[in-house]
């Protein structure tokens, strides 16, 4: 399975790659922002990604991905800071399959991604 | 500054530490900054705004600390306050300030926060954007120190219609 993780951090997109490595998934695409991952696109099966970012944040890279026809069914997972309710529905809202508040611990990460692979 | 105001920043601060490094830290007492001046030497800078509030936390790591952090999270070590230091340290105050928005929200703020700041030397200055007091809230983590900044300023037209 082929994975972009979308973060403006490297140290969380390390984290992020490492618990998806020891989950079993090593196929990881990373990108900075979400300008940067839309070029990136190509082949994915499954994308994270962070909210807070710039150039583009993850909610207008969402909301960008969704109009396009070849990724618009492509499962997305948010992982953000953003802990209100508000947002979460804002996300769903969105596009957005499944929501994950950082900060989180390993497993919930393998775990989530196995619910959208399926 | 309303101690209710604060609350918020300190649970996200204890939160985070018990997810991201395993340990819980100790919260000592609070105080009132009287300069500029950070009291580590790499901080991480975030401010948020809303029709409600305005205002900005930091958090401030001397390097045994955020070495000391860094090893845990990433199960590595690491030099000085290089470029991973000053990510993570960024990230952490990304994750600190997204974090308090729940505990806001059921006090019916809400805010946006804006891309973390970073910066790193011996007496560095952080600039905070409440434009009142700046209150510094120390913790310790094991035997390590780190302190929380935060200035949080409640806008006029909202403290009227809701108090
Ligand atoms: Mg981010």
């Amino acid at each position: 399975m082929k994975i972009l993780v979308v973060d403006d951090s490297a140290t969380m997109r390390r984290i992020i790659t490492k618990n998806l490595n020891s989950a079993g998934y090593d196929d990881i695409t990373e990108a900075e922002n979400g300008e940067e991952a839309l070029g990136k696109l190509e082949g994915i099966q499954l994308i994270l990604t962070d909210w807070n970012m710039p150039v583009m944040d993850g909610l207008t890279f969402v909301k960008t991905v969704r109009t396009m026809d070849a990724y618009k069914d492509v499962p997305i997972m948010m992982i953000t800071s953003q802990a209100a309710k508000k947002e979460v529905i804002e996300a769903l809202k969105n596009g957005v399959n499944d929501y994950l508040v950082k900060p989180f611990t390993a497993g919930t990460i393998a775990e989530k991604v196995k619910g959208l692979a399926e | 500054m309303d101690v209710k105001y604060i609350n918020p920043f300190i649970n996200s601060v204890v939160t985070t530490m018990e997810m991201m490094v395993n340990t819980s830290p100790k919260r000592l007492a609070p105080f009132l900054k009287d300069n500029n001046i950070a009291r580590g030497d790499v901080s991480g800078i975030i401010g948020f705004a809303s029709q409600e509030i305005v205002g900005s936390v930091a958090l401030t790591f001397p390097e045994k600390t955020v070495k000391k952090i860094y090893s845990v999270m990433m199960g590595e070590e690491t030099n000085g306050t290089n470029e991973d230091i000053q990510d993570t340290v960024g990230e952490l105050a990304n994750i600190i300030a997204g974090g308090a928005k729940e505990e806001f929200s059921s006090m019916g703020i809400t805010y946006h926060i804006s891309i973390p700041t970073v910066v790193v030397g011996k007496n560095h200055s952080i600039v905070h954007k409440g434009g009142t007091h700046v209150m510094v809230v120390p913790f310790k983590l094991e035997n390590n120190a780190f302190f929380m900044e935060i200035s949080i300023k409640l806008k006029n037209n909202w403290k009227k219609n809701n108090r």
